[in-house]
């Protein structure tokens, strides 16, 4: 879509108008912690996004409060339709179902995440079927053994949020330590995967137990995420990633052919979204909107936020002359994300429509080709390494 | 470009090695200046870029800080498809690091740029009393595979700066003509007109 040509004239503009938003942003960066804990580094607009994020947040808490009122404390496990209930409750339940999805795209307070995440993601369902000694019987049962995953995990604690004024003590290492190992025992193919780091790290912000973080981990890799995301050559996330780059090929077309023009390959930045669900790309409590959303909508939700990131920019991205540009403009827009309704917004009300059998498909057709280049690629390497050392010797 | 300049190159330059070698730091070393005890684990990949100035060349190098858990192996040919230049990383306390560097060496010879010129990095080397493989030993092993070596802490800063110096001046060499894959000449006048610019500048 652009040519040589075009980026030659783009070139006067672009450090042009780069800078003014440099300079309108960065005149003063100030230092404060978020709703998490989190220290971050923004301008005086970023903290004054903050404070009014925290004010949404508490309106939004009075919105659940009167529901709870009018309709009972656990009205939102109501809302499956299909259930064996009697006729007459179906139709309350499908209203509870419209009104839970709106609700719960617009935010579930942070006093009510843990309650709210662990009922509707299938965590209290999984955590059902085995006896309640589970989780300490396997903590128990594990301690003191040492498997790669172990050492690799001890590695990674102190180098998980460094400076998080819980997650970063003895006590925030050692509970993220049990959570880590218990799962790396508990199914020995993923083991430990980095990016479940952060991912388990801020579980066990929001969760009120260690137990239930562990739970909500299984819960997100058993079954909200697609299989073999974190597992041996990460081929869940290849296919993630060709999925969505076809996704962003057929809703945001004129970004797509830009960023082709400059072999820009949109997996150098979403590897980590989709790894780590956001936690180390976006503000706190913008993650955990979008995880809000995930717990209850599925895995889809990914696909929905990553284009919304792309498709806040595209004015940007299409000005971009060097992959480095697209990243720096990426990861800018990333981190200044403060209010999570203006991402949410587009991701929902603006790329468009996407079911999660839809997506189901676009997988399917990805698998054979990941496969096999995975395969190909093994193979190579096992006939280099004979090569190399036969040149050797 | 904002600057007209004859020897204005942009090299991508890729870290790999094992997982707590040290890239990142080396990367926020050389980039910022800095280092911190605990970096943050590096998921995927990283990126940054930092522009050095060599003899009358400027040299733009776009960094990809790769992660090092072996499973992210499978993502790599991504971050160094193209790449002008590859550190590869290994702690110098770490018997294991630098059989994992060795593969990496392998696989960059097998399917990297023919031209990429590659550097091996020893990190660490402020740990002297844990250390587990001698300069020597990989010293003698870069030379038998074209690698330059050096050893690094990106704790004290030595020789961190000097690793990517030494890429900056070998990589026109390496690469001196049309156009080799991951290394852009920018605002390269016609062909003639090159050499008489340089000598006057």
């Amino acid at each position: 879509m652009f040519g040589t040509q075009s980026q030659k004239d783009l070139s006067l503009e672009t450090p042009f108008s780069r800078q003014s938003i440099h300079t309108r942003r960065a005149k003063i960066t100030v230092k404060f912690q978020d709703l998490y804990g989190f220290t971050v580094e923004g301008n005086v607009d970023d903290a004054n996004i903050l404070n009014e994020v925290r004010e949404k947040v508490r309106q939004q808490g009075k919105a659940w409060w009167a529901l709870e009122a009018s309709k009972g404390a656990n009205w939102y496990l109501q809302t499956h339709v299909s259930s064996a209930l009697k006729s007459s409750l179906k139709f309350s339940n499908l209203v509870n179902a419209i009104t839970l999805k709106k609700l719960i795209r617009k935010g579930i307070p942070p006093v009510l995440r843990p309650k709210v995440w662990f009922s509707l993601s299938g965590a209290a369902k999984k955590k059902s079927t085995v006896p309640d000694s589970y989780y300490n019987d396997l903590i128990i049962a594990v301690e003191g053994k040492v498997t790669p995953a172990t050492k690799q995990i001890d590695h990674d604690l102190p180098r998980t949020f460094p400076g998080h004024p819980w997650l970063d003590t003895p006590e925030g290492h050692a509970s993220l330590r049990r959570v880590l190992v218990g799962y790396s025992f508990r199914d020995s193919d993923v083991g430990y995967c980095q990016g479940l780091n952060y991912v388990a790290a801020l579980l066990l912000l929001v969760m009120k137990t260690e137990e239930d973080a562990f739970w909500m981990l299984a819960v997100l890799l058993e079954n909200v995420l697609v299989n073999d995301c974190y597992s041996n050559n990460l081929s869940g996330c290849h296919v993630e990633q060709r999925v969505f780059n076809d996704l962003l090929k057929k809703k945001c077309p004129s970004i797509y052919a830009h960023l082709e023009a400059l072999e820009f390959d949109v997996s150098l930045v979403a590897t980590e979204w989709f790894l780590c669900l956001f936690s180390k790309s976006l503000p706190s409590e913008t993650t955990l909107r979008v995880w809000d959303v995930l717990f209850y909508e599925g895995a889809k939700v990914l696909f929905n936020v990553a284009l919304a990131i792309f498709k806040m920019k595209e004015e940007e991205l299409l000005m971009t002359q060097y992959v480095g540009d697209v990243i720096n403009v990426i990861q800018n827009t990333t981190h200044h994300l403060f209010d999570p309704d203006d991402l949410l917004t587009v991701a929902f009300d603006k790329v468009g429509f996407m079911t999660s059998t839809n997506i189901s498909k676009e997988r399917k057709k990805q698998e054979p080709a990941v496969m096999a280049e995975l395969d190909q690629r093994l193979r190579r390497l096992n006939s280099s390494n004979l090569d190399v050392n036969s040149g050797l010797t | 470009m904002a600057t007209i300049g004859h020897n204005n190159l942009n090299a991508k330059l890729v870290l790999l090695g094992d997982m707590g070698a040290g890239k990142s730091s080396l990367v926020l070393r050389f980039v910022k200046g800095q280092f911190l005890e605990f970096q943050e684990s590096t998921i995927g990949a990283a990126f940054f870029s930092q522009t050095l100035a060599v003899n009358d060349a400027t040299v733009k190098f776009e960094i990809w800080d790769t992660a090092g858990q072996e499973r992210y192996h499978s993502l790599a040919p991504m971050y160094y498809r193209g790449a002008a230049a590859a550190i590869i990383v290994y702690d110098i306390t770490s018997a294991d690091s630098f059989t994992r560097a060795k593969k990496w060496v392998q696989e960059l010879q097998k399917q990297g740029n023919p031209n990429m010129v590659m550097a091996l990095a020893g990190n660490k080397a402020d740990l002297e009393e844990k250390r587990k493989v001698t300069a020597e030993e990989a010293r003698a092993y870069a030379e038998e595979n074209g690698l330059f070596f050096m050893e690094t802490s990106a704790k004290t800063a030595a020789n961190v700066n000097d690793v990517f110096h030494e890429i900056a001046k070998r990589l026109p060499r390496a690469q001196p003509n049309q156009n080799p894959a991951g290394m852009v000449l920018v605002d390269r006048p016609a062909e003639g007109g090159a050499r008489a610019a340089s000598c006057c500048s």
